[in-house]
């Protein structure tokens, strides 16, 4: 009854679809999870004293070490989270890109259009921070999930 | 010569004429002054009627093409019925041999005759070969067997071995039906499934099959999964398409803003946000309602295994898909009250499921989609949901931050003109103040423009004046003299006042009712607001939802934990 049946189809094993991603962060490396531990420095930030140096070298190392390079142009361009020092500070910035300062706004005042587009989503509850790069920005939430907009 | 005739004429008539002319011209402007009024007003009814008459429009189109879509799914079911209508016929014989036979109420003769009839009746149809392979082999006849089997294949290969599996198993010949499943994985690709797979799916998830069958299954999918999701190529799709399904499934709107509607410039961002973070709670009773459906085990492994192979024996053959696919459309129009727009856009989301040949991931979002029309059940729709769990939920934080991002942060309001932007209706106080001031503004310049009428009290006075000079001459000309005078000069000072009174009525008035117009739109903002938070917050709870999915919990629902297989 059983019989062998000729293959009639060719099966087609084409590796041509998957995309090359030499050199190129793909999705699910952007999209892991964030440590515990960076979190706790991101959130930290308004507690600190923002001019320690030693503080912000160390800051510095721990979000390379989070993104495993220290390449200027993987890193995020900047991250942006609430800010809880009240009223009438809204949300603060980190600037990754070169100056690498932390600058707390106000509510009326406006940020870098880079900045200024994240602003909303950086103020909903649901997410811890945000982090800004040249074409994306990717919304971490509480438990360190991050997603891409 | 001429010249002297003219000085000397008689221009008195002209003069008359002239007056007479002049006074005619006044009944003229009198006229035209009354009929600029007239057509004001039957432009106003014309604007309203336009308006009317654009509604009845839209709601006929809508009216009109619900008709034709419930006529043409009937023509086209008809078409169906038709051109495939004996498919379904040796469709059902298909499970009526399998029953019979179990009975043994039907003649040997019987059944050859009718499958070698059906044979000859539905040309190139892969399933009347199979079923005459089944009575040869029911009768012992290898040659037959093998030559109609062999042709079976031909016609398709996939179905035939699907067919034989199921068949197979149906008469627990399990080793036979494990060959043949073994066979049909080899043959799959996972880049390019064959639409029926999605019945195996179904039938290991229900435990229809063996342990062994089902181990073989998990396997092959889990290398699948690992292989497809290794680039990004794949997922993003997935994930673009649910993102798009998850849009596709916002409510329609239901007229809860009256004012806003009317009086908010963007007023269009506004309920289309709200319309997104409603979309929330329909996702929650959408999901809980495939993870919370259970697979029936009170029916037969028997009933069960015809209920596959009927699904494997219904599910249209590719040449029907066509018509299917209109069908659908059809079905959606009527569905959406005759919205062309929202059904070709569920359509759109859906369309993937109307294709041949489908990746593994494409297969299980079709599945997770609308379980009916990809061929499978709500069990099977349970398992595709939690396989594809993972990028579910990428895709539904996706579209939470996207909703998220578009929530406006302000609501722009312009009434009569007046433009304001409130955050969340906290100031009232400060947008009335303003609001105010705006209608006093208003005031002075409409008050400026009515001049006051000095040119007709300087005439007045200059016939005062001319009175009393002819006070000289004779008295009763000087007292009329001043009296003229002075009547114009009051004539002219009262019309002005009473100007003045109906621009201060007029504006007080716009004021009044844009101060109350102004109240109800902070109120509705103050009230959208919180519905759009509190629908907002739902998306927290849907993530919950989702998290919570795990592929083990629907793997595990079968026959073998349920009950033990024959």
């Amino acid at each position: 009854m059983a019989r062998i049946i000729l293959q009639n189809d060719n099966i087609n094993f084409s590796t041509d679809k998957q995309s090359i991603t030499n050199g190129f962060i793909s999705d699910r490396d952007l999209l892991k999870k964030r440590s515990k531990k960076y979190l706790d420095l991101i959130a930290g930030l308004d507690a600190k004293t923002l001019t320690e140096t030693k503080g912000m070298d160390e800051l510095i190392k721990a979000i390379q070490e989070e993104f495993g390079t220290a390449e200027l142009s993987n890193l995020p361009l900047g991250i942006l989270s609430k800010c809880f020092l009240g009223h009438p500070y809204e949300v603060h910035t980190l600037d990754l890109s070169g100056s690498q300062i932390i600058k707390h706004y106000k509510i009326t005042e406006t940020m870098e259009a880079e900045f200024e587009k994240a602003r909303s989503v950086a103020k909903h509850n649901a997410y811890a921070m945000v982090e800004i790069y040249k074409d994306k920005i990717i919304l971490i939430r509480e438990d360190g999930t991050a997603t891409k907009l | 010569m001429s010249q002297q005739v003219i000085s000397y004429a008689d221009l008195s008539i002209i003069n008359s004429a002239l007056r007479s002319i002049s006074s005619d011209m006044k009944g003229v402007h009198s006229e035209l002054g009354t009929l600029n009024f007239k057509q004001d007003q039957l432009e106003s009814e014309l604007v309203k009627l336009a308006d009317s008459f654009a509604d009845f429009v839209e709601a006929d189109i809508k009216h009109k093409s619900l008709q034709l879509a419930e006529t043409r799914q009937g023509n086209l079911k008809q078409d169906l019925q038709i051109k495939f209508g004996y498919y379904a016929e040796v469709r059902r014989m298909a499970t009526g041999i399998l029953q019979g036979v179990d009975t043994g109420v039907i003649g040997e003769d019987t059944l050859r005759f009718t499958t070698e009839e059906v044979m000859i009746k539905a040309p190139g149809y892969w399933l009347a070969p199979a079923l005459v392979s089944l009575t040869a082999w029911i009768r012992n006849d290898k040659s037959t067997t093998e030559k109609a089997l062999n042709e079976a294949l031909k016609r398709d290969d996939y179905k035939t071995t699907l067919f034989f599996m199921m068949v197979m198993r149906r008469l627990t010949r399990n080793d036979a039906s494990l060959k043949w499943l073994e066979r049909y994985f080899m043959h799959q690709n996972p880049h390019n499934l064959d639409r029926e797979f999605i019945i195996i799916l179904e039938a290991v998830t229900t435990g229809v099959f063996p342990p062994a069958a089902r181990q073989l299954m998990m396997v092959n999918v889990k290398n699948w999964l690992d292989q497809l999701t290794q680039g990004d190529q794949f997922i993003n799709e997935q994930k673009s398409q649910w993102v798009n399904f998850f849009v596709a499934l916002g409510p329609l709107s239901e007229g809860k803003y009256p004012l806003l509607e009317k009086f908010s410039s963007n007023w269009n961002s506004l309920e289309n946000s709200l319309k997104e973070a409603k979309t929330h709670d329909i996702l929650n009773t959408h999901f809980k309602n495939i993870i919370s459906s259970s697979a029936d085990f009170s029916k037969g492994i028997k009933v069960q295994l015809d209920e596959i192979l009927s699904l494997l024996v219904t599910n249209f053959d590719d040449e029907e898909l066509p018509l299917q696919e209109q069908v659908r459309l059809n079905q959606l129009i009527i569905q959406m009250d005759g919205d062309k727009n929202a059904a070709q856009s569920l359509m759109d989301a859906e369309k993937h499921i109307f294709d041949e040949k489908v990746d593994f991931l494409q297969l299980l979002t079709n599945a997770s989609f609308n379980p009916e029309l990809s061929g499978a059940t709500k069990v099977t729709q349970a398992l595709a949901v939690s396989i594809s769990q993972p990028w579910i939920l990428e895709a539904y934080d996706t579209f939470t931050a996207q909703s998220r991002n578009n929530i406006p942060q302000y609501i722009e309001l312009s009434i009569d003109d007046f433009k304001a932007s409130t955050k969340d209706g906290s100031e009232e106080n400060e947008l009335l103040k303003e609001q105010e001031s705006y209608y006093d503004k208003i005031l002075e310049t409409e008050l400026g423009k009515i001049s006051f009428p000095y040119a007709a009290v300087i005439i007045g006075i200059l016939i005062c004046f001319l009175g009393l000079w002819a006070f000289s001459l004779h008295v009763i000309v000087g007292i009329l003299g001043c009296g003229i005078g002075g009547v114009i000069i009051w004539n002219s000072v009262s019309t002005y006042k009473k100007a003045k009174n109906r621009v201060i009525e007029n504006v007080e008035e716009r004021k009044q009712k844009a101060k109350e117009v102004l109240r109800g739109c902070i109120a509705e903002t103050v009230d959208y607001r919180i519905e759009h938070t509190s629908e907002d917050n739902k998306a927290e709870q849907v993530r919950d939802l989702i998290s919570s999915i795990t592929p083990e919990d629907f793997s595990s629902v079968s026959h073998e934990t349920a009950r033990s297989i024959i």
